[in-house]
């Protein structure tokens, strides 16, 4: 991004702003078909019990962790296969081609 | 990514969107797929066990070693358009 003009990173940014939004809704809905597969079984009353609301929370609170955690190593591997892929072509170009 | 000078700004931008997508969705596939193997689905309570942890870290990276060799193979099959 940082190649970009002053008015493109703005572009950018918009959708980038749009994406996460969207992504958000997204999120949000796919944790709730999540936890009610995983929590709710049964169907006897109307009402969530407390076994179930507890579960949905902990459903909630285990995923959202979960995507945290995996996000910090998202962005880990791929600062390092970028640093591996910067390596690669300094390498390339001080070598003078393949 | 590519950084080329003269490249036409419309194109840029949308190569930039396209890569951006490119990887939200691969983060999203290995917060799925990562869920799935590691977590225990008995919901005792809301945190995280150590044994859990180790396996999201492992997950990842194995997961991230799947992505470069599928891109390999893909590559060398002559082409991902």
């Amino acid at each position: 991004m940082q190649g970009l003009p002053a008015d493109q990173q703005q572009q950018l940014m918009q959708a980038i702003e749009q994406m996460q939004v969207r992504d958000s809704l997204r999120m949000y809905n796919t944790l709730v078909e999540r936890c009610f597969k995983d929590c709710v079984e049964s169907f006897r009353r109307k009402d969530l019990d407390a076994t179930e609301e507890k579960c949905v929370q902990s459903c909630c609170s285990k995923f959202m962790k979960h995507s945290a955690r995996v996000g910090i190593r998202f962005g880990e591997l791929s600062s390092e296969a970028e640093t591996q892929m910067q390596q690669m072509m300094a390498g390339q170009q001080a070598g003078g081609g393949k | 990514m590519a950084q080329q000078g003269g490249q036409d700004p419309a194109a840029a931008i949308e190569m930039a969107k396209q890569e951006m997508d490119y990887r939200v969705a691969l983060f999203n596939a290995m917060v799925s797929s990562c869920y799935e193997k590691c977590i225990d689905k008995r919901y005792k309570d809301g945190e995280l066990s150590v044994g859990e942890n180790s396996c999201i870290d492992r997950c990842s990276s194995k997961y991230w070693q799947v992505t470069g060799i599928v891109g390999q193979m893909l590559g060398s099959q002559g082409g991902m358009h």
